[in-house]
């Protein structure tokens, strides 16, 4: 091996030492013409070769330089040099385990290099592998023992790898050579909060409480509110596992002082309150007339000693019952009331669980507002007044009341025409009762009262998205995102902003624009992949700055961040796209776009483009110089693959793709473990998975769907599904149905998968009966469940029963005994357009007579010339304000 | 309604909170270094599990390689962004969230003051600082922010404990 490579003679070596040292101190022109004289000379020096295809990365030919790169290394394998430079790239294209893997390559023949070993340690953290990050943090500090940072490291390093015991002994051991820390130095306090968390952690709590008395004494720990935190919690968990100890009632004691000195502290934080109530046995959770009593004494005692704290009287709002719940509410409504607090309805909301305690809510501010009655013309605290018809209003309409919240509403409005929050609280309410236009013209109303407000921007924005008028939203966000971004839609999605590209996909895809809802929907997973991708530098960030705690805190929210509800929608709406996709191929072409608007949109790109400039944006420039800090100097920087120019940025291209299925299985497997958790998304997966005949994951899919909600009704539907297949696939031996078509599928799935198939199905249906009276049952016990009704229609349909009978079992949906709401409505009317039923423009009428403020039930003609009539509106405002 | 000191698990709130609020909004990766530098200095008020209102702050120290007019400088917090939504307005929210803030701020960074940056034309922002917090204008920024509108820097100094 080493004889077919080129080996340099002594001159040439130091020509190639100085070109290692062009590229350290980024003299990379220079590096190139080294590098070059270099391989005039030996034109098959691996290593220079791989030098020279790192300058051309960093020099923006990446493509080239991969290239040289790659022959480099096939000259010399034996180079620690030439894995570095191609753990370096990988790296670069975020790849962390193969690069990880030339990382050891690397080591492999350069077993000190320290360098590599500290990379190395970087990527077994971002790849979780803790057991081998302990091997390579023992490393760095045998070479380099004297660092400091490399014993925090080592001791992080058995943290993560759940070695508490090691972890404690490096701690300890560091301790003894510092001898004496900074003084008041909060990094270094940190640090020993770590280490406080350590000895707490194997339940060294009287080590982990001296330590901590002792720092904290000496001025080594200046937070005093985790101080007392750490105090409060390690003192209770003493008091709890030892409860027969002489010393319990005096931790008991000390636990309670320390969670009052952090009220005193933070009288507004509600988890300190009921740490004081824990720790005198009372669980919030788990009341008896006894505890009740004592937990409400001691709130009342909090209420009075912190007069301004709404935490503790709304913790005795969720305590109290019957009367004495009628004697705290009366007067915290009253006073918010009176000082026209808005939030009074979403602060009491939770409390409608009990529908008790709603009735008692309701009888108190109706009677205040009959004490209005007298004269409302002009009661005596007008704001009173106005802001008791407010709640009012949110209070009906909560409670499905539209109509009378709409009347109590216009009745605010013509005592004050100019508060916002009334036309807001119009809108939720017309766009709850199925009228998204009215909300719409109702929301911009609020917006033009106070357009200096982003919050009512958002929601007005929000609002035309669900009206389906997606440009004019567009139009409205623009009002208060960057000017120098291409679009308004460009700003929100390079700030992250995942309710706007949730909202804004969701109505491409309710106006069938699957292409850019798609695009929506993947736009969200480019926000969690850069998510993933933020903690890369803090990996060594941290441990230089000894600030350990809440970066443990975010490794974990990193592993879980793909379970954010956002997450979870835009992959399932994804799914249900692909599955569409893949069910219609035409539906793909249909989405083409003609030739003039391709055009069109063309132009406004391009006008789009030259609009965009660059302003100075200071909240850009912090951001940037934070980056800096943060991101290691020593490491290399500049090899980050480009972003990839979109070629087919209206997703047009995307929908015509043959695996569709696979695409949506990719996307599903992002979601992991917490797939499992959402129901939505355990349909999704086994809609794809028997598309894509695997029946062994389908069956997987119900089980977890199952385990999350086993009544729910179109799990029942996919069980049917599952069970009809089944009959002609895999239980074809048992019902000896046999035919000649359909045994070569079966005979494609082995036995034991079959009786694993088998087993799933009879675990999620009696064994006995059969899928029509499987159906029928499960619609007898939920008999006026909308949803239930729809999912056993589907199931019918499915199972072959004639249209008439699926129909009629629709219709009931409409019966007066049945709660109805406006989505279920537009579900079953969306079923049957879908299933191309003679009966669904009935049903629609139908509904449009029983929503009797809905408009979502409106032809589509009148639909749209309720959208014509909000835009008309908004187009004679502008007008009027240039007459202005 | 539950004050506490702001968690890495909050950040997506706080920056959904941020963005339906404010015009001046930052990538996830900023909000984790303030909280993965300054855990302390950061508060959310949250009601329902869902985040309405956040302080985000950090301390600006004076550093050797800096401007040598600066020397000058002493430790001092800054206040990166705080906001409260809309609907929770009036509870007194964004003074208890600066409030909490500014006590971490000088007990344990020692920090000599406060600074932050309001816009000229946000009168109700300009009277809770002034007013309520006792912040002063220290001087004007010209086109501070992106759109061009001008900026007051303002400041309160904390009494020493």
């Amino acid at each position: 091996m080493a004889s077919q490579q080129a080996t340099l003679a002594q001159k040439d070596r130091k020509a190639f030492q100085d070109l290692l040292s062009c590229y350290e101190l980024k003299q990379l022109t220079k590096g190139r013409k080294v590098a070059d004289q270099i391989l005039k000379k030996y034109p098959d020096h691996g290593e220079t070769m791989c030098m020279k295809g790192l300058i051309l990365v960093h020099l923006g030919q990446r493509d080239e330089g991969i290239k040289l790169i790659r022959e480099g290394m096939r000259k010399d394998l034996t180079s620690h040099i030439c894995w570095h430079v191609w753990a370096l790239v990988q790296k670069g294209e975020h790849k962390y385990e193969e690069a990880l893997k030339s990382y050891m390559q690397a080591l492999r023949f350069d077993k000190d290099n320290f360098n590599i070993v500290r990379e190395t340690s970087v990527l077994q953290t971002q790849t979780r592998a803790y057991e081998s990050l302990v091997e390579s943090r023992l490393h760095m500090l045998r070479l380099r023992p004297s660092f400091r940072a490399h014993w925090v490291g080592l001791a992080v390093a058995y943290q993560l790898s759940g070695n508490l015991v090691e972890a404690k002994r490096v701690l300890e051991h560091f301790q003894s050579l510092l001898r004496e820390g900074p003084v008041n130095d909060a990094e270094y306090s940190e640090f020993l909060l770590f280490h406080v968390h350590v000895l707490e952690d194997l339940g060294h709590l009287q080590d982990a409480l001296a330590f901590l008395d002792k720092k904290s004494k000496d001025r080594y720990i200046v937070d005093r509110t985790a101080t007392h935190t750490f105090r409060a919690r390690i003192l209770s968990k003493l008091k709890n596992t030892n409860k027969e100890s002489p010393q319990a009632a005096e931790w008991s004691t000390r636990a309670e002082s320390e969670w009052r000195a952090l009220l005193d502290l933070n009288p507004e934080c509600s988890d300190y309150y009921q740490a004081v109530l824990a720790n005198q046995g009372i669980d919030l959770g788990d009341l008896d007339e006894d505890s009740c009593t004592k937990a409400l004494a001691l709130l009342s005692e909090f209420a009075v000693h912190f007069p301004k704290a709404y935490a503790p009287r709304q913790l005795a709002l969720t305590v109290a019952q019957g009367d004495r719940f009628r004697g705290l509410a009366k007067p915290y409504i009253e006073v918010a009331l009176s000082k026209g607090i808005p939030s009074l309805f979403s602060n009491l909301k939770k409390l409608y669980a009990n529908p008790l305690k709603c009735q008692v809510i309701e009888e108190i501010v109706e009677d205040i507002r009959a004490s209005f009655l007298v004269d409302p013309a002009s009661p005596s605290e007008p704001a009173k007044y106005l802001w008791t018809l407010y709640f009012l209003a949110q209070h009906y309409s909560f409670l499905g009341r539209h109509r009378r919240a709409l009347e109590i509403l216009n009745l605010a409005v013509e005592h004050t025409p100019t508060l916002p929050e009334l036309y807001m609280t119009k809108a939720k309410v017309l766009k709850r009762a199925g009228d998204p236009y009215g909300a719409v013209r109702s929301m911009d109303e609020a917006r033009k009262l106070d357009g200096q407000d982003r919050f009512i921007n958002t929601k007005s924005g929000k609002y035309r998205l669900r009206a389906g008028m997606v440009d004019e939203a567009e139009e409205i966000l623009g009002l208060f995102t960057r000017k120098g971004a291409a679009t308004p839609g460009a700003d929100l999605t390079e700030m992250q902003a995942l309710h706007y590209l949730v909202e804004v996909g969701d109505a491409y895809r309710r106006i069938g624009k699957l292409n850019l809802a798609l695009k929506k929907y993947y736009a969200v997973q480019k926000v969690f992949e850069a998510f993933r991708e933020d903690q890369y530098d803090f990996h060594q960030y941290s441990i230089r700055k000894t600030i350990l705690l809440p970066y443990f805190d975010m490794l974990k929210w990193e592993d879980e961040v793909q379970s954010h509800p956002v997450y979870v929608h835009a992959v399932v709406s994804a799914t249900r796209i692909w599955i569409r996709l893949h069910d219609d191929p035409s539906l793909g072409k249909s989405l083409q776009p003609s030739a003039e608007t391709t055009d069109a949109s063309r132009k406004a790109l391009s006008k789009a483009k030259k609009a965009a400039h660059k302003g100075n944006d200071p909240s850009q420039e912090s951001q940037d110089a934070a980056n800096k800090k943060v991101s290691n100097q020593s490491e290399d920087k500049g090899l980050d693959a480009p972003i990839p120019k979109d070629e087919d940025p209206d997703g047009v291209k995307m929908v015509l793709a043959d695996d569709a299925l696979e695409r949506a299985a990719k996307f599903l497997a992002t979601l992991k473990e917490s797939g499992k958790r959402s129901i939505d998304a355990c349909l999704a997966n086994f809609d794809v998975a028997m598309r894509r005949k695997k029946y062994l994951q389908a069956a997987r899919a119900l089980t977890h769907a199952h385990a999350v909600d086993a009544q729910h009704p179109q799990l029942h539907l996919r069980v049917v599904q599952f069970g009809n297949t089944g009959e002609s696939l895999w239980l074809i031996s048992v019902t000896t149905k046999l035919s000649v078509a359909v045994s070569s599928v079966s005979d494609s799935i082995a036995n034991p998968v079959k009786s694993v198939l088998h087993e799933t199905l009879i675990s999620l249906k009696p064994e006995e009966i059969s899928l029509d009276v499987f159906t029928s049952q499960y619609l007898q016990s939920h008999s006026t469940s909308p949803s239930a009704i729809l999912a056993c229609a589907q199931a019918c349909k499915f199972l072959g029963n004639p249209t008439e009978d699926v129909e009629s079992l629709l219709f009931t949906a409409l019966k007066d005994d049945i709660g109805l709401s406006v989505e279920d409505g537009l579900r079953i009317l969306s079923y049957l357009q879908c299933v191309k039923s003679t009966r669904a423009e009935e049903f629609r009428i139908a509904c449009d007579n029983k929503f009797e403020l809905s408009t979502v039930f409106k032809s589509s003609e009148e639909q749209a010339a309720l959208r014509h009539q909000c835009l008309l509106e908004e187009k004679e405002d502008c007008d009027d304000v240039e007459t202005l | 309604m539950n004050i506490r000191q702001a968690r890495v698990q909050d950040l997506p709130g706080m920056q959904a909170c941020n963005l339906h609020n404010l015009p001046e909004n930052y990538t996830m990766k900023y909000y984790l270094y303030h909280t993965l530098t300054w855990p302390s200095l950061s508060y959310v008020a949250e009601e329902n599990g869902r985040i309405v209102g956040y302080i985000l702050a950090k301390m600006e120290e004076p550093e050797e390689h800096d401007n040598p007019e600066k020397t000058e400088q002493v430790p001092h917090g800054h206040v990166t962004s705080i906001s409260v939504l809309r609907s929770y307005r009036r509870l007194g929210l964004a003074k208890k969230l600066m409030l909490q803030s500014q006590e971490a701020m000088s007990t344990i960074y020692r920090a000599a003051y406060v600074s932050l940056h309001v816009r000229k034309s946000n009168r109700a922002a300009l009277s809770l600082y002034r007013d309520t917090l006792g912040f002063t204008v220290k001087s004007i920024e010209e086109k501070y922010y992106a759109d061009g509108e001008d900026a007051y820097a303002m400041q309160l100094t904390f009494s020493q404990p």
